[in-house]
């Protein structure tokens, strides 16, 4: 509470204004020598090619990929080796967005919300300009979220501890007064999907107490993990849509759709400034939050830049807003999501605690002085990050237009392949055949629950804030009951009193949407006919 | 025709059952890890396997498989239940963490689920508390815990994990009342509450924890171990000099393992290769510059520890 | 309408049924501790799922449009192939092998082309090898996964 508010005082006014001309400030550009030494720069290249190609693979998270990684860097100096996760970190992420849109498969929970618009727009035969809008708001977002690393690191810092477990759990709380409104045609379907994926996510044992809860069989003993989830309720219901055809019906829908020029998206993205900063914005505020990280970024900009905008009606049908809001917001994310790592040493995401050790594996540990003691290794890194930015939005424009086509392969191939690759991907993940096997049984249970009105979103951003709301509170709890309460430390102080109005807020939103769209009911009527 | 057929599954199927160890290793070895990957326990796997794939280890590649979730029961009975025991698949395992969680119960995993490999690190538990903390000495907060018993917010990894243990054992020695707050997302979090001052203090894994003092962050008070650590922290008392009766039950002690029934010939096998592969100059180079303490036992050397260990653990737990 | 709304009642039904039973598991077993969380859960679910089975029961549930015979016959080999694969064979037989006959066969059931063509049925199976072999370089080339190895590979 009290770092909260030293933010706005003028003790951290005088740190911004010390960040900015101190010696942080321009220097990292004399560090960008370091990233065009020949070896170097072919680290960062095949960096980026590496991490998009891992990003796109199904069931590899960012995390996982960078990990893969880790022990290439034992051969390299340690500027070479951080060359290379950072160009890989950076590019996974917007990787992912290429298996959300072509194949309906988020790659990581960073990527769901562009599964929402960018793979109805593969669909309709416009592959190449999601794709093309998805890299290019990646890029921006992500170079401004790097920017911030480099400037604003010492305020930041102070930022990010000031969430402590009661914070986090009204963030937590936030982010479940956002699944009502998330994706859904219905409300009360809406409300109750995304009960359905918390309770989905209190399944296992319990994280703190070991407790087993809900394990009707052994598959469920280790929990619901993420990524075989988003797997199966994204891509598995897709297969079943196909498949759904039939036979005679699956030549019907090759329509021949022009080329996409890359100028027509760079004048789209030039002309869509109002997602881009929601996206921007929100990605590096989250970012930030220690625990919570990309996880929601890209859905909470998602849902914003959906309320926010003038035709809410258009997202979910391929409406390049949506692209552009949640892939800018997951990259945005990636360079504040660094500054506890850089300057406490704290991991703020599963994906940073990897970078931590392929830190510590060259002895560098990072700490308040990292910029002091090896200000080569830091400054090369977090250049590596900005200049793989750049390489990846190139890389990305440069084969959309041949990765487009694999949306519009024939449909009984698309679904065999999907099937195919759901497989793999749930399987590699911990290497674990119940894996498999529960990203099937969800993806065939959430088939028949889309087809009665429930929606995919709702129900996994459930499954993503179950197990944070759920431990934060019992953290929470057990602090507050050394101190003064649970009722002292969940509801006093300031930013717990910011959160809770934002809580009240968009459960207010909510329900006055609610209340408008009863009122245009017969209009979605129609919409829903035509469908 | 069909018996042709069965014949041929069969006779694949015998072929594709455990080999003895003539050829073994014929193709990569799987390291299951119990915790989530960035965690020490993690990143130190992939550290000391780095050089499995060499002719003079094991002459296979090691990959990990990270299992994460309840605080490494959920990677530990997966490997006791479902891995298969033909030395294509080892664990990672966690002392005194497995042994704790097996005598608390509820798991499908005890001492003798598993056969040791042998030992690479050994992990002491610190006592810290933030920078600005009025605490500069374990005395100081052991008298305000006597005076405020159960206010004195203490960040672990977990529970039934070496923090807790650590906490258990200093509570029965100083007979006064901490308040253990088990975090969420293990060490590095339990670190964060402790820096961000939202405990009082915490315990948290030497490498960690010296890293933290290091950047400032943190200020060590006790080590949680029989002798002070003399690479990293030579000037921290052990919690016996800070007059504590605590020995080294919560040391985290980090090593390979096999499940029961793997063959005895791939197990003497790995035996005699793994230490070697854990002392390769570069593995120990990699270690010592992340500050990760190592401490290379034999299979027969980490038997003793963990017979010790079950029975020191039973007693400790026997009171909750 | 009615067959709409008995299309409806059905799905809420479950749900509502499910939502009781979690509840009920949330409120007998025990450490209290570690089903807290699922209790807050479970009154909302329960809450929720009653409000959508009265809408569905009267008529007022109208997003979705259920699933019609036709549908679930059209969906019903491919989900068979797809069931066997993924509980059965993809351990029994292997992950490659089973994955190339379960792309092969779900390719060639919904595909178009003529089934009484030579040439259809070769592109099925160039299709099918090359497929697996992107899988196979991707997966077990690249990424080293290890997957169930089965009778063969």
């Amino acid at each position: 509470m009290k770092t909260f508010a030293s933010l706005f005082s003028l003790h951290s006014l005088a740190q911004i204004v010390v960040a900015w001309e101190g010696a942080s400030g321009l220097e990292f550009l004399g560090y960008f020598g370091g990233v065009f030494e020949p070896i170097a720069f072919m680290l960062l290249i095949g960096g980026t090619i590496g991490g998009l190609i891992l990003g796109a693979t199904p069931g590899l998270s960012p995390t996982m990929a960078v990990a893969l990684l880790i022990p290439f860097t034992f051969q390299l100096t340690p500027t070479q080796g951080l060359i290379l996760l950072g160009a890989a970190y950076t590019s996974t992420v917007a990787g992912g967005a290429v298996s959300a849109i072509l194949l309906k498969i988020p790659g990581a929970p960073a990527n769901i919300a562009t599964a929402l618009d960018g793979n109805a727009m593969a669909v309709k035969g416009e592959g190449a300009r999601a794709l093309h809008l998805s890299f290019l708001s990646s890029g921006i977002g992500g170079v401004i979220g790097v920017l911030l690393l480099i400037f604003l690191t010492p305020v930041l810092a102070k930022w990010a501890l000031a969430f402590g477990p009661s914070h986090l759990f009204w963030i937590a709380i936030l982010g479940v007064t956002v699944i009502g409104s998330l994706d859904s045609k219905s409300f009360v379907k809406g409300l109750l999907s995304g009960c359905i994926g918390l309770w989905l996510s209190t399944i296992g044992y319990d994280d703190i107490q070991g407790a087993e809860r809900f394990i009707f069989f052994d598959a469920l003993e280790g929990g619901i993990h993420i990524i075989p989830a988003l797997i199966g309720l994204f891509a598995i219901p897709q297969v079943m849509e196909m498949l759904a055809k039939g036979r005679n019906q699956t030549l019907i829908e090759q329509i021949d759709v022009p080329p996409h020029a890359f100028s027509d998206s760079a004048r789209e993205i030039g002309k869509s400034g109002k997602a881009l900063t929601i996206g921007t914005v929100i990605g590096s505020i989250v970012g930030l939050i220690p625990g919570v990280g990309g996880q929601i970024a890209g859905l909470v900009a998602y849902d914003q830049s959906r309320k926010m905008s003038k035709t809410p009606e258009k997202f979910g049908t391929g409406h390049a807003e949506g692209v552009i809001a949640a892939e800018s917001a997951n990259n945005a994310m990636v360079g504040p999501s660094l500054v506890p790592l850089l300057t406490l040493s704290i991991p703020g995401s599963p994906t940073a605690a990897v970078l931590l050790g392929g830190l510590l594996i060259h002895g560098i540990f990072p700490g308040s002085d990292i910029f002091t003691k090896h200000p080569e290794v830091v400054w090369t890194f977090i250049n590596s990050m900005l200049l793989g930015q750049i390489l990846m939005v190139v890389f990305g424009i440069a084969t959309a237009a041949y990765a487009a086509k694999i949306a519009r392969a024939p449909v009984p191939i698309m679904a065999a392949g999907v099937t195919v690759l759901a497989v793999f991907g749930a399987y590699s993940v911990q290497q674990s055949m119940g894996d498999v096997h529960i990203m099937f049984a969800l993806g065939v249970g959430m088939y028949v629950l889309q087809k009665f009105g429930f929606s995919a979103a709702p129900l996994v951003l459930g499954l993503i804030l179950g197990p944070l709301a759920g431990d934060y509170f019992v953290n929470g709890s057990m602090i507050a009951a050394a101190q003064d309460g649970p009722w002292v430390y969940f509801f006093t102080g300031a930013l717990n009193i910011v959160l809770i109005m934002l809580v009240l807020a968009s459960v207010a939103y909510s329900f006055w949407s609610n209340m408008l769209q009863g009122r245009s009911a017969p209009e979605q009527l129609k919409s829903e006919a035509a469908e | 025709m069909k018996h042709i057929l069965t014949t041929a599954l069969l006779s694949a199927a015998m072929l594709a059952s455990p080999a003895l160890a003539e050829g073994y290793p014929d193709r990569p070895i799987g390291v299951g890890v119990s915790y989530g990957a960035g965690g020490a326990t993690d990143f130190q796997a992939r550290i000391v396997t780095m050089t499995a794939g060499n002719e003079d280890a094991l002459g296979q590649p090691m990959y990990i498989i990270n299992k994460p979730g309840a605080g490494g029961r959920k990677g530990w009975n997966w490997f006791a239940t479902e891995a298969e025991a033909d030395g294509y698949m080892t664990s990672a395992y966690n002392v005194p963490h497995f042994i704790a969680q097996s005598i608390k119960g509820g798991v499908k995993y005890s001492v003798d689920s598993f056969e040791p490999i042998a030992n690479w690190g050994a992990d002491p538990a610190v006592v810290i508390v933030g920078k600005d903390s009025e605490f500069n000495s374990v005395g100081d907060m052991i008298t305000f815990a006597k005076a405020n018993p159960g206010k004195v917010t203490t960040s672990g990894a977990g529970l039934f994990v070496g923090h807790h243990i650590a906490a258990l054992q200093i509570e029965r020695a100083c007979e006064c009342k901490l308040a253990y707050i088990p975090t969420k997302g293990g060490g590095a979090a339990a670190m964060k509450a402790v820096i961000a001052g939202e405990t009082m203090a915490g315990i948290n894994n030497l490498s960690d924890a010296y890293r933290a003092a290091q950047a400032g962050n943190v200020k060590i008070l006790g080590v949680a171990d029989l002798e002070r650590n003399a690479e990293f922290l030579p000037d921290v008392p052990t919690l016996k000099e800070a007059g504590l009766d605590v020995d080294n039950a919560s040391v985290n002690f980090r090593g390979l393992m096999v499940p029961k029934g793997t063959p005895q010939d791939v197990i003497d096998k790995l035996a005699a290769a793994v230490p070697a592969m854990f002392q390769n100059k570069r593995v120990m180079g990699r270690m010592k510059a992340g500050g990760s303490p190592m401490k290379v036992m034999s299979r027969e050397e980490v038997q003793k520890m963990w017979a010790a260990r079950q029975e020191s653990l039973k007693e400790l737990l026997a009171g909750l | 309408m009615t067959s709409s709304r008995a299309q409806h009642v059905v799905p809420a039904g479950v749900v509502l049924a499910l939502a009781i039973l979690v509840a009920w598991l949330s409120f007998t077993q025990e450490p209290a501790d570690s089903f807290l969380f699922p209790r807050i859960i479970s009154v909302f679910f329960v809450a929720l799922a009653i409000w959508n089975f009265a809408r569905a029961a009267l008529g007022m549930a109208k997003v979705g449009g259920g699933i019609d015979m036709g549908t679930a016959g059209r969906i019903f080999p491919g989900l068979i192939i797809m069931s066997v694969t993924v509980f059965w064979a993809a351990k029994a037989l292997g992950f490659y092998v089973a994955c190339t006959l379960a792309f092969f066969l779900i390719f060639s059931l919904y595909d178009p082309a003529p089934h009484s063509q030579l040439g259809s049925w070769l592109r099925r199976i160039v299709v099918t090898v090359a497929f697996m072999a992107v899988i196979y370089a991707l997966f077990a080339m690249l990424l080293q996964v290890q997957t169930p190895r089965g009778i063969f590979l």
